[in-house]
């Protein structure tokens, strides 16, 4: 059960945010560590604690990394964990927990992406995906419709590298505002959301064209 | 091909029905996908791409590669994760006749055989374009390229990972050598499905070394 449990998200970007807000919906205490002052802020401000590691690590019952970094849970770290504390990582790669550390460790596997970490003074780990991202390695990923979103971007990215190579040097794109607004236009109509129509008086009084784009580029969402 | 006969590497093609089931309900949920498929199906906009997939072999992925082919491109896939394959998702795939390599439960030097199996067309060619998700399939043709010249950069692996990662390399540069060329002269372009793999495509922007045009996907607010 999570509900009144002590979560520790590492990180608090994109999936940092999304994993305190789902253990939160789920009835647990979140801690929040972070490097950046701005994601820190965001998160006190959210009504997270946020606390370092070597704070968290004795306090936690569920770890779950999300920071793209690495050595972000250390062997000291889970040595300071209490019995049975349940780690994980949701970032891309598996550097972020050291699992390595690990390796002389007494290992069992519960079930298959399930392992028990057994410590010389018989406290227990449960490490889930062996540090690898545990939303697909434990449960099935995103939802369809979360998924549908971004690669409708892949695929008009390919439409777009494919078909006008010429007009790209070897260097890193991101896709042009109006297509970001089809996007998200295209997945309207399955939520039962209805947009709003600018008037031809009010487009030109924030300086926009009534069919968009309605933001400039440097604005944060 | 593999020594079966067959051009996929699966858990069990029997799970393919159960696969087929869920794409069909996925595709409901996935009103983007399906616009796309609506609006482009006609115009077949990829027609001619080949295009080399490294992202999760799951069943909203097997919405998308079905989308990619229905807008005209020929697609062989991998996942990019050892752990992260829908089992049912990847026989599905397989039994629509599209080569995909991905198994949930695979080990690392399993995983780096099938990520170099996606640049190996049926026909004996490579791929045209690359879609990535964490830059493992555009790393392989980087560095790949580069340990032809100078094969020494595959001589100190700092983890299991590059262990199974660089022996691969090895192999394939000792088999065919102007294979990684080949791949760099024909990719026409990356899509990039998230933050790591777009650090890394920024890392190597800053440095000159991207050997073609990549369109991040991941910082589209959608």
């Amino acid at each position: 059960m999570m509900a009144g449990k002590v979560a520790v998200v590492a990180g608090f970007g994109d999936v940092g945010k999304g994993s305190a807000d789902s253990l939160r919906n789920a009835g647990c205490r979140v801690m929040v560590t972070e490097v950046d002052p701005i994601c820190a802020l965001q998160a006190a401000m959210e009504g997270f604690e946020v606390v370092t590691m070597e704070e968290a690590a004795p306090q936690g019952d569920i770890f779950v990394t999300a920071t793209g970094n690495k050595d972000v849970l250390t062997v000291d770290h889970m040595r300071a964990m209490k019995d049975r504390a349940i780690v994980s990582n949701i970032g891309h790669f598996d550097s972020e927990i050291q699992i390595g550390g690990l390796a002389n460790m007494k290992w069992s596997e519960v079930k298959p992406q399930v392992d028990e970490v057994e410590f010389p003074d018989g406290k227990k780990l449960i490490v889930l995906s062996k540090g690898r991202l545990v939303n697909l390695g434990n449960a099935t990923g995103h939802p369809s419709f979360v998924m549908s979103a971004s690669f409708t971007n892949q695929v008009l990215a390919q439409i777009e590298l494919w078909n006008n190579t010429g007009q790209y040097k070897n260097e890193v794109y991101v896709l042009p505002k109006h297509l970001d607004e089809k996007v998200a236009a295209l997945h309207l109509a399955k939520v039962g959301a209805q947009l709003t129509r600018l008037s031809k008086e009010q487009a030109d009084y924030i300086g926009v064209p009534v069919e968009g784009p309605f933001k400039p580029d440097h604005y944060r969402y | 091909m593999t020594a079966n006969g067959k051009d996929y590497v699966i858990k069990d093609i029997d799970l393919a029905g159960w696969g087929h089931k869920e794409i069909e309900i996925a595709e409901t949920e996935m009103p983007g996908l399906m616009a796309l498929r609506e609006e482009f199906g006609k115009e077949q906009p990829l027609k001619g791409a080949r295009v080399a997939g490294s992202l999760h072999m799951t069943i909203q992925t097997a919405v998308l590669i079905q989308t990619l082919e229905a807008l005209g491109a020929d697609v062989r896939w991998a996942s990019c994760n050892i752990f992260s394959t829908h089992d049912h998702a990847a026989a599905a795939i397989a039994d629509t006749g599209t080569p995909d390599v991905a198994v949930k439960g695979e080990t690392l030097e399993e995983y780096w055989d099938y990520a170099a199996r996606i640049f190996e067309w049926g026909d004996g060619g490579t791929p045209n374009m690359i879609l990535d998700d964490g830059g493992d399939a555009t790393v392989l043709v980087h560095l790949g390229l580069r340990a032809v010249d100078d094969p020494t950069l595959l001589d100190n692996p700092e983890n299991e990972e590059e262990v199974a990662f660089f022996a691969m390399l090895k192999k394939k540069v000792a088999e065919k050598p102007e294979w990684f060329a080949e791949l760099a002269k024909n990719i026409k372009g990356v899509t990039e499905e998230t933050t790591t793999g777009v650090h890394r495509l920024y890392e190597m922007q800053k440095k000159g070394t991207l050997l073609f045009p990549a369109i991040n996907v991941t910082d589209s607010v959608t």
